[in-house]
């Protein structure tokens, strides 16, 4: 319970994140849930730990594209962010051992329509 | 290390290989000049641009390049190379852009953490609101951005909440309506799940602006997850003291709670919605007066929707000035949308208002996914109309779509090619009011049901000519004699294509025939006898055993038996069924 | 004061208070703007959707039921275009209701019909969707047709917030959606008291009071019965209204009327009435003086308001009057009395009771008290409504009908007796007797304006013998809530009691606003209904109970005292704690 003030929210807002760069988000609303979302996730979340890489894995909303479901963005350092869509497992593992070890965007999977 | 990325793509439908062959041409290109290890090569799913041949993407640069031919391979690669030189007769300039406002933190944001959120910038709105700029001023802010709510009916934001704050009253409600209900809209859903604090953000400004003390959020119980995030972020926000007594150590205090609805399409309706938050049975009631000034247990009450409260802390962040650039004379700010039916990308769209139905369904969202042309787009729900293909050019605001005889609704919108049948479109939206009617008042209940009557025996081809007066003259009547929304608006699918259609419901009524093949009483499957190779793979998948024969003798339709599901015509390899 | 509006209707300039609707508006300038479920009685639900009208400049159409008229509105309640839409409603309505009027118990008196008629519909427009509801007659006091309902929610009303039963309700929604008791049971198995007020507001046959003169038409013809008839005091002021007589007192072509239909004996309700007070007057003096049970004491007379206390009050039964409904002590001294002193066999006697009411159609098989004469003590009661479809089948001229006199020894009554029909009578008819009895005074003035009129719940003081004397009175069950609450809460607190006395009728203005009376009653029309019952009190030579000689003849020679052994088994009743619902 630490109620905030006007103060503590601007310094919130503004803090630098210290957390890692790398990051996985896969779109946990109904949309992707639907479409299988929910087990790419918990197939990233076992990779990871698996592998012991240095990626976080974060959930986040419906971007919108909902045809494409499960989405992934992927942040890498040195790539540009992207998103993959229709993912499953072959390619979430595609993902991880291309797009993240060897920092090669992974062909055909990519959804890149936001303009 | 990559420095440039290019995505490929062939974005027209009839050349499937043509991206991997430039994929190819390309990577040999780089590889000869040795850029290989400087610029990758990336085939894509989806590049956003649709029916312009080749296209190219160039990241992190974001340059696009439509209709590239092969020997623009150089051309491009010098480009990228040059930093900063664009090939200016390649390039695209998008006619259409998303502008995201509402979904300005969907797919971004972990929607159950508060802390994203706040580090996205929110909840400093609500400081702003608290700390600067007051009651009056905060209304003056909402009138100046000129949003009107996105629930359907319009009706300017800052209106209600000054008729709410100022009445005397020592207990006044806010309440997000999340009551979702118009079939293929889920934008509120999206909203709620991908971000549920700045819906929180808006309702707590609202609370503010009226002086409630007590928010509830109406949410039907088809929606869990929404649910489920909204009752995190509540829990949330009062650990943080952004709810509760004393907001960000002001004297303003608000209490949230959550109420279920139990899936009854008119709960949207405001009065039905109080009414069900009440315990009672959810029908409308006659206004005035209206909730803003006898509301919630009789109360002062403001009723928002999700989208219009989600928009509330970015007006307040950027200034109700900033907000009214955007979007026509009349209709401000963004809308979104929820596209489907025969679309390729289904999904969500944020646009400004004034951007045309066309750019929306086609540049958006890449036009059909059977490549056959559009035939119609409908918008606003069981509540709106079919607008012909002809008119997509239309600026969409709320004035034009009722215009063209539909409405704004909350969002829906769905794409129709020539596969779908004009006479059943509206039966499926006007079977949708008469299940949802909920019974209270007569032109609504009975003319709802006597209108599916019509369109039923219509699609049966039992249909007469007088029946398409008689469905307008019940069509007059429930718009001008029913109670709420719901029955006004009930007829307007039905009042649509029979505007743009009525040639269609015709061939229904005289020749007994459905054009697009779709209602099954008009439909009669035959085998062609010139195609058919005898393989016997229609008389195996027949369900009921209509078709009759042998690989000798050949096969027919017993017409009597046929019950017209399409099996036989799905799985003839030959083209050998016929259908009409 | 009300801000006044200043706006027009059909071009005619016109000033209302603020707040009143245009159907109201309209009707000052009159234009009666048709409607199905508009009562006057009822705020408007808004269901029916025919009283619609334009606000010029406006291309949406208003409800003239619930839109306020509007500084500046220029309303057009009658165009080519409006007619039509109302037309193509009714005819909406029509589809989905019986053709079946010649053989419906309103024919003649049912507002959908008369709509029908108005606009000259004489075909089918759309096909007719019916569907197949069984007729609920469980409560022998009201038969519910759901098929015939036109959903108007008149009676949902009427029972939720007039009467606070809650028995009605909606059920269903869309082309399902109808009218049942909640849970989708029988009537008699939900709260409904059998008030009858969903009959008296329905439009249509949905509602109706169960007929019953068949039987007494059988028994009228059994020569081996000897009938006799009584007839409450609401019935003389409202039986005009069936012949075009407003507001005036028929006791005495009543009389005339019932002999002619082939009755021995025609007794009246209200000397029943004097014999009530004599009961319930000794009763509050035995609480205000001997303080042997508590008060306040309650009335009881009402069977709709005993079946609601026993269902939602129980706790209240000790304040209870033990004293029977005036009808059911005249039917077991007809059965008693009356049989010994003419030497007939009671077993022969045929109690017929002409009620304003429908819950005494239930009242008298409720429980074995009911027979306390050894004998059904009431054969079959007829509301208002079931008499005038008599006097018409009987061919009586009932305009040119002759004055007659009651008979003997079960009709002459004082004032008192008749003004039981109204709201505030039981309660000044028992404080006229009532003051004698506890100081042994006559009173000068008999009347107590003060527990007259229509306001709903009415609370005084009266003095009597120099001590202050609490009073309270409810009509429409609605209004019994505020003062039980009271009583409930100065009980559970140990603190004094609010009230002496309460007196509770069912319905809104008392039995003149019964629910077997002639339709569409209105409050100006209780009120003049009320006024003829207290122009026939103030008429009498004897106004007060005690004083009338066919009363104290009754007990010189029968019952022997208020009270008495013979009197509490005879005139008296004890009530248990029912559940609210059955199942």
């Amino acid at each position: 319970m630490n109620k905030l003030s006007p103060a503590d929210l601007d310094k919130m807002s503004k803090a630098p994140s210290d957390k890692p760069k790398d990051w996985i988000k896969v779109g946990l609303s109904s949309c992707g849930i639907a479409a299988g979302a929910d087990e790419v996730f918990n197939f990233f979340v076992e990779e990871v730990k698996k592998r012991n890489l240095q990626i976080e894995i974060k959930k986040c909303g419906c971007a919108g594209m909902c045809y494409a479901e499960p989405l992934v963005e992927v942040n890498v350092e040195g790539l540009p962010s992207v998103i993959y869509g229709s993912v499953n497992k072959d390619i979430a593992t595609k993902i991880l051992e291309k797009h993240v070890i060897s920092k090669m965007l992974v062909n055909d999977y990519i959804f890149e329509v936001l303009i | 290390m990559y420095t440039k990325v290019i995505l490929v793509k062939d974005t027209d439908l009839k050349r499937e290989d043509k991206t991997r062959e430039f994929y190819t041409r390309l990577l040999d290109y780089l590889r000869e000049a040795s850029l290989h290890e400087q610029i990758q090569v990336v085939r894509v799913a989806d590049i956003g641009v649709y029916d312009q041949g080749l296209v190219v993407k160039v990241l992190p640069d974001k340059v696009t390049y439509i209709n590239v031919q092969d020997t623009d391979v150089k051309k491009i690669v010098d480009a990228i190379l040059s930093e900063g030189k664009v090939i200016e007769d390649l390039v695209f300039k998008p006619k259409a852009k998303q502008h995201r406002i509402v979904l300005r933190n969907c797919g971004k944001i972990d929607p159950e953490s508060i802390d994203d959120y706040i580090a996205s910038g929110g909840y400093l709105a609500l400081k702003k609101v608290l700390g600067e700029l007051g009651q009056l001023k905060l209304i003056d802010e909402i009138k100046l951005s000129g949003i009107r709510g996105r629930g359907g009916a319009g009706y300017p934001t800052w209106m209600k909440w000054n008729f709410a704050r100022e009445m005397n009253s020592a207990e006044k409600f806010v309440i997000c309506n999340a009551d979702e209900g118009d079939p293929g809209a889920y934008m509120d859903r999206s909203v709620l799940e991908g971000d549920p604090h700045s819906v929180i953000e808006g309702l707590i400004i609202a609370a503010f602006a009226i002086g409630a003390s007590k928010g509830y959020f109406y949410i039907r119980a088809e929606y869990p997850l929404a649910v489920e995030r909204i009752e995190k972020a509540i829990k949330q926000a009062y650990d943080y003291g952004l709810l509760g007594s004393g907001i960000l150590g002001s004297s303003f205090n608000l209490d949230i709670d959550i109420r279920l609805g139990a899936g009854a399409f008119v709960c949207g309706e405001e009065t039905a919605l109080i009414s069900s938050i009440e315990g009672k049975r959810g029908t409308p009631h006659p206004r005035p007066p209206y909730p803003s000034v006898k509301g919630l247990w009789g109360k002062p009450t403001v009723i928002n929707n999700v989208e219009t409260l989600a928009n509330i802390p970015v007006i307040i962040a950027k200034g109700g000035k900033w907000f009214a650039q955007i979007g026509t004379q009349t209709s401000k700010g963004t809308k979104v949308f929820a596209v489907t039916g025969k679309v390729k990308n289904s999904g969500l769209v944020e646009i400004a208002m004034g951007a045309t139905l066309r750019e929306i369904v086609m540049d958006i969202c890449g036009g059909t996914l059977s490549g056959k042309p559009i035939k119609a787009v409908q918008t606003g729900g069981p509540s709106g109309g079919v607008i012909p293909e002809e008119l997509l050019d239309t600026p969409v605001d709320y004035e034009n779509l009722q215009k063209l005889g539909s409405i704004m609704g909350s969002g829906g919108m769905i794409v129709m090619d020539d596969d779908d049948c004009m006479v059943d479109i509206p039966k499926f939206y006007l079977g949708f009011c008469v299940e949802e009617s909920c019974g209270k008042c007569a032109p609504c209940r009975i003319g709802g049901f006597q209108m599916l009557g019509y369109l039923k025996k219509i699609s049966e081809g039992r249909g007469i000519p007088e029946d398409l007066g008689q469905l307008r003259r019940i069509a007059q009547a429930m718009q001008k004699a029913s109670l709420c929304g719901l029955g006004q608006t009930a007829s307007n699918p039905v009042l649509s294509t029979l505007k743009y259609f009525e040639d269609e419901y015709n061939e229904h009524i005289l020749n007994k025939r459905c054009p697009a093949g779709k209602c099954s009483s008009l439909i009669t499957y035959t085998i062609i006898e010139d195609k058919c190779k005898r393989c016997g793979i229609c008389f195996n998948n027949c369900p009921v055993k209509a078709i009759s024969g042998s690989k000798e003798e050949g096969y027919s339709i017993a017409q009597d038996k046929c019950i017209k599901c399409g099996q036989c015509f799905d799985v003839c390899k030959f083209k050998a069924i016929n259908k009409k | 004061m009300a801000k006044i509006i200043k706006a027009r209707i059909n071009g005619i300039l016109l000033r209302v208070e603020e707040g009143t609707t245009i159907l109201e508006a309209a009707k000052r300038v009159q234009i009666k703007i048709p409607t199905l479920c508009k009562h006057p009685d009822l705020p408007a639900s808004a269901s029916c959707g025919i009283c619609i009208v334009k606000n010029k400049g406006s291309h949406k159409m208003l409800r003239s039921c619930c839109t306020p008229l509007d500084e500046g509105m220029d309303i057009i309640t009658h165009d080519p275009e409006i007619v039509e839409i109302r037309r193509t409603v009714i005819e909406l309505i029509l589809s989905n209701h019986p053709n079946d009027c010649l053989k419906c118990a309103r024919n003649n008196q049912c507002e959908l019909q008369k709509l029908t008629a108005d606009f000259g519909i004489k075909d089918e427009s759309f096909p007719q969707y019916l569907r197949d509801l069984p007729i609920d007659t469980s409560t022998s006091a009201v038969d519910l047709d759901p098929k015939k309902c036109i959903l108007c929610g008149r009676c949902v009303h009427v029972c939720q917030e007039l009467q606070d039963v809650w028995a009605l309700s909606f059920l269903e929604r869309g082309m399902k959606t109808r009218i049942s008791p909640a849970g989708d049971i029988q009537l008699a198995d939900s709260p409904c008291v059998k008030c009858g007020q969903c009959s008296a507001h329905c439009p249509t046959g949905a509602f109706v009071e169960q007929d019953h003169t068949a039987k007494v038409w059988k028994g009228l013809m059994d020569p081996d019965k000897y009938c006799v008839v009584q007839i409450a005091p609401a019935v003389r002021v409202s039986i005009g209204e069936a012949f075009g007589y407003v507001g005036k007192n028929f006791t005495k072509k009543l009389y005339a009327l019932l002999r002619r239909l082939g009755f021995h004996a025609v007794f009246d309700t209200s000397f029943a009435a004097d014999v009530t007070i004599m009961e319930e007057a000794s009763e509050f003096e035995e609480r205000l003086l001997h303080g042997n049970r508590p008060l306040p004491l309650i009335t009881s007379c009402c069977p709709s308001w005993v079946d609601f206390m026993e269902k939602f009050y129980p706790d209240m039964i000790e304040h209870f009057s033990s004293c029977k409904s005036p009808h059911e002590i005249l039917g077991v001294l007809s059965k008693t009395y009356y049989a010994e002193k003419n030497k007939i066999d009671p077993a022969k006697i045929f109690m017929v009771s002409i009620m304003p009411c429908t819950s005494k159609k239930y009242e008298i098989t409720r429980n074995a008290e009911m027979s306390a004469s050894g004998f059904q003590d009431i054969d079959t009661v007829l509301c208002t409504r079931e008499l005038v479809r008599m006097i018409k089948q009987a061919g009586i001229d009932f305009d040119t009908l002759p004055d007659e006199e009651c008979d003997s020894i079960l009709g002459e009554y004082a004032g008192a007796g008749v003004i039981f029909g109204s709201t505030g009578g039981v309660m000044e008819a028992a404080l006229r007797t009532a003051h004698y009895f506890v100081t042994g005074k006559e009173l000068k003035n008999v009347e107590f304006v003060s527990v007259r009129g229509l306001k709903g719940v009415k609370e005084t003081e009266i003095e009597v013998d120099g001590k202050k004397l609490k009073i309270a009175i409810a009509h429409g069950l609605g209004n019994v809530e505020h003062i039980l609450n009271k009583v409930r809460e100065a009980k559970l607190n140990n603190k004094e009691m609010p009230y002496h006395f309460i007196e509770v009728m069912a319905c809104p203005g008392g039995c003149v606003g019964g629910g077997g009376q002639p339709y569409m009653v209105t409050d100006e029309l209780r009120i003049k209904r009320a006024q003829a019952l207290y122009q026939d009190d103030d008429q009498k030579q004897i106004r007060c109970s005690h004083q009338n000689p066919y009363i104290k003849r009754l007990y010189k020679e029968f019952l022997g005292k208020p009270l008495s052994e013979k009197s509490e088994k005879l005139l008296h009743v004890h009530y248990k704690a029912r559940p609210v619902y059955i199942k």
